[in-house]
């Protein structure tokens, strides 16, 4: 009997939390694309005609068009090797990276099927590797095309008759097989292909970089993926002729010529290197990120600015804060649309005319899914963090609405740690995918502001170091409205302090 | 922080000692009641996957798990309480960014025995003794993400009959398949190739795919004709590599990926180009550099472009409308000096040309004005 009551209470209160949550109007709204009949629908790259097609190519080297008013698919482009990103020319002209060169496909008699291919630039090289993808492209205003290029996977062999120059010393020697290596061209490296067709090697050090895009300011970001020398995933601010730690794509820097780059000792290493501008803590916020795309406009929710960046291995679009500290770019990562319905593999992300988001899936052998997703903005402002901007002696959070004063005065409502991130060769007997954070502490929270507002909150820390993620996790915070915030977990890379 | 450090030695050592201990019950293959041991073994395979997904074993037995992770993720293994698969994976997940440091496994009472990450390449063990209640018991990894794929069931009884794996709901769903060791029919991939559903459209020849083919350079072009003819024209090369009748291609290994694998030309190859190149400008003795431009579609055949010693070139290949070969047709718009097509006379092709004047038995000299555009006719 004391088992029925209970069991009736229990029925009740989920009833009633139930009922109680259905008060707040969702902010995003997730639905799945249709996907055309005997399509494998591993997504490489995703894009918008200016007349509202979207466009997309997939694994087996389709490039396919979709009407979202009619919700029809139709084949635009075949034949492609391993598409992983395309760009949008005009209405019928579309840039593709595939595995043995950049490509310009179009559609000269406007038929709606693609007729001329023409090569932009295969002046990289191709070992056989399974595992040299290449991403891109994005343009600059001066109609320079950027593409990145995957290293070599340690797990595998190269070919015997490679594309381009061999050169044995991308790859380490020693104990080679942990290391991810470039023993032909400019594998690891961010290439410039001016309008004119010429390639110009424009930055190094990458590993996996399966993301590339631009503020609108010019401003270059790529993603890399956590493994060897990467000891978790990366968000750079990618600038002409600089190394971004990754030491195998050394081969081919001009400028170290006849130098084994594995044998470059690491501190030589860590002081060329530029650091990434954002961490995503492996197994946290993210484990494989992928395409960052920069919100231009103000139809998709308060973040107008910041950039979305797919993430493989979770359910999640991640969202990216920077501001410029002592003249660098540096910031926090948060979720922005987690689980509720969104898949794994979130590989590409592209901005429909209507002002949707669209999100191409891929699993390509590793955590991921198929197919493509929309998400809709419903006008209804979601309770967030805004912003996190590094002080003096803390961090101020700014979010979206006001916030409910009792949620967040108290010590309680805060649980900070900090941790780095080592820069390191792996050691031989450790695995490349585990990620170590060095130096876990929790931060004291000393004091806490909370502006006139409501919406702007400030932390001052017992200390702040360089160096550092702080990782912030808020509990039980909700609006002014009631509203729980939607993502609780934010993580600050601190490369530099306020002067 | 001294005593932090000898207090981490202390238990390094502590793990040591129990490392050896382990190790003594592995050869001694006794469980922790003393009673025999039982060794299974699971892998963890190639997408998001257990090789079993059914095990059965004796109330109260002696297990030793062994992992051998083939994948390329790292897993972990836990073996839950019946029914609460479900309920440990999403505990695991709720673990956030304290994840990491435990392995995924949420401090949980269902968890019943688990096996930290796994990470590729590597194996690992732990011993678990079953509980003496029979039932369905859940084993998982709950690395973000995999629980909802990458799972199997333990039956423990003393009887146990194991249901058919179609009608076994605590296997995955793509798991349920009926007798999966039987040997695929070796036609599956191999007679049927164009009848397979590959692509949202049917395949009607010709068309082409840009694939990693043995015998040509790394940006190969694999194209079907009409006829079950097909051939690989080599973009590094700027050349047509070989020719084959029959089957096209089966890319089930190539499109997989993970492994360098190639697109695997199926039929019988009837031809292999022998030269150093077939195109000489200029001078019939001197190997002419090249550069690949790109290729159009003329009514679904490929027209290759590229550039011959400063020259453009186009190259056109149909079949023999009775099967029996290759018709070329290239077109140098901008000749102006005498243009060769060198072959080599032992390839088992019989060479025909409509202009152009035959030169021993391997080369066809064309004057600059024939070659703006002439025809190669292979027969095999």
């Amino acid at each position: 009997m004391k088992h029925i009551v209970f069991f009736l209470l229990g029925c009740f209160l989920v009833q009633f939390t139930g009922t109680a949550q259905q008060k707040t109007p969702e902010s995003y709204l997730i639905e799945d694309i249709q996907m055309p009949e005997g399509l494998d629908a591993e997504t490489g790259g995703i894009a918008f005609f200016p007349d509202g097609r979207l466009v997309a190519c997939f694994t087996r080297g389709e490039v396919m068009t979709y009407s979202p008013e009619t919700k029809e698919w139709k084949l635009f482009a075949e034949g492609l090797h391993e598409p992983l990103g395309l760009l949008v020319e005009n209405n019928s002209e579309i840039i593709v990276i595939q595995r043995p060169e950049l490509t310009r496909i179009r559609d000269t008699d406007h038929d709606g099927v693609a007729d001329t291919y023409d090569k932009i630039s295969d002046a990289f090289g191709i070992s056989g590797n399974y595992h040299e993808f290449n991403y891109g492209p994005v343009k600059d205003r001066n109609g320079n095309y950027y593409i990145a290029l995957n290293t070599a996977s340690s797990g595998g062999g190269f070919r015997p008759n490679p594309r381009g120059e061999l050169n044995l010393m991308g790859r380490d020697s020693t104990t080679g097989k942990k290391q991810m290596y470039a023993v032909v061209p400019y594998r690891g490296w961010v290439l410039k292909i001016t309008p004119e067709g010429k390639t110009i090697p424009f930055a190094s050090g990458f590993r996996s970089p399966n993301g590339i895009g631009f503020d609108d300011q010019e401003n270059l970001f790529v993603t890399d993926n956590q493994s060897d020398w990467v000891e978790t995933s990366t968000f750079s601010h990618v600038r002409q002729g600089q190394f971004y730690g990754h030491p195998a794509s050394l081969v081919w820097d001009e400028n170290l010529k006849g130098v084994n780059p594995f044998q470059i000792p690491v501190e030589k290493l860590d002081s060329m290197r530029t650091k990434p501008a954002v961490y995503f803590p492996h197994g946290i916020m993210a484990n494989s990120p992928a395409q960052p795309l920069y919100l231009t406009k103000n139809n998709f929710g308060p973040f107008t600015g910041q950039f979305l960046v797919g993430e493989m291995n979770h359910e999640r679009i991640v969202r990216v804060m920077l501001e410029k500290v002592k003249g660098e770019f540096q910031g926090a990562c948060v979720p922005f649309y987690d689980k509720k319905g969104i898949h794994f593999g979130n590989n590409r992300l592209a901005f429909a005319p209507d002002g949707s988001l669209y999100i191409g899936q891929i699993t390509h052998g590793w955590l991921g899914s198929k197919g493509l997703q929309r998400i809709v903005y419903t006008g209804t402002v979601p309770m967030d963090i805004e912003q996190m901007k590094l002080k003096k002696d803390g961090f101020e959070l700014v979010f979206t609405k006001p916030v409910d004063v009792r949620s967040i005065r108290e010590k309680s409502a805060y649980a900070l740690r900090h941790y780095f991130y080592k820069y390191q060769k792996k050691p031989a007997t450790e695995h490349i995918d585990k990620s170590n954070q060095s130096d876990i502490q929790e931060v004291k929270i000393r004091n806490i502001k909370i502006s006139g507002d409501r919406k702007r909150v400030t932390l001052q820390l017992s200390e702040l170091k360089a160096g550092y993620v702080y990782e912030l996790k808020l509990n039980d915070v909700i609006s002014a409205d009631g509203t729980p915030l939607a993502n609780n977990l934010i993580c600050y890379t601190v490369n530099n302090l306020l002067p | 922080m001294k005593r932090t450090g000898s207090y981490r030695y202390y238990r390094l050592l502590i793990c040591c000692i129990v490392l050896l201990l382990n190790s003594r019950t592995t050869v001694q293959a006794q469980g922790v009641s003393g009673a025999p041991q039982r060794v299974v073994r699971l892998n963890a395979v190639t997408g998001m996957q257990f090789d079993k997904v059914q095990l059965t074993a004796l109330p109260g037995e002696n297990l030793r798990v062994i992992l051998l992770n083939q994948d390329e993720m790292g897993h972990n293994l836990l073996i839950t309480t019946p029914g609460k698969r479900q309920e440990v994976v999403d505990a695991a997940l709720a673990l956030e960014e304290k994840g990491p440091e435990l392995n995924f496994i949420p401090p949980s009472k269902d968890v019943l025995g688990s096996l930290p990450v796994v990470y590729p390449g590597d194996s690992a063990s732990f011993d678990f003794t079953t509980p003496e209640t029979p039932g369905a018991y859940p084993f998982v990894c709950t690395y973000p993400g995999h629980g909802f794929f990458m799972y199997g069931v333990l039956y423990v009884g003393n009887d146990v009959k194991m249901p058919a794996p179609e009608n076994d709901l605590n296997i995955p769903e793509s798991r349920r398949l009926p007798d999966k060791n039987a040997e695929k029919p070796a036609t599956a991939n191999h007679q049927h190739s164009e009848e397979l559903r590959l692509h949202p459209y049917e395949l009607q020849p010709p068309y082409l795919y840009r694939a990693f083919l043995e015998g040509s350079g790394l940006a190969g072009i694999a194209v079907r004709l009409p006829e079950k003819l097909a051939f690989c024209w080599d973009a590094t090369a700027c050349k047509l590599q070989f020719a084959w009748s029959g089957e096209f291609l089966d890319n089930t290994d190539f499109w997989h990926g993970h492994k360098n694998a190639y697109a695997k030309v199926l039929g019988d190859i009837f031809y292999r180009d022998q030269t150093l190149y077939p195109l000489r400008i200029g001078n019939k003795d001197a190997i002419p550099s090249v550069e690949y431009k790109g290729y159009r579609i003329v009514n679904r055949y490929p027209e290759f472009r590229y550039v011959v010693n400063g020259y453009e070139v186009t190259e056109l290949i149909r079949e023999k409308t009775d099967g029996s070969g290759l018709i070329r047709e290239f077109r140098i718009p901008a000749a102006i000096e005498p243009v060769w097509f060198v072959f080599s006379g032992s390839d088992g092709i019989r060479y025909e040309t409509g202009t152009g004047k035959i030169q021993g038995n391997n080369q066809i000299v064309y004057t600059p004005g024939e070659a703006r555009f002439f025809t190669i006719i292979m027969t095999y």
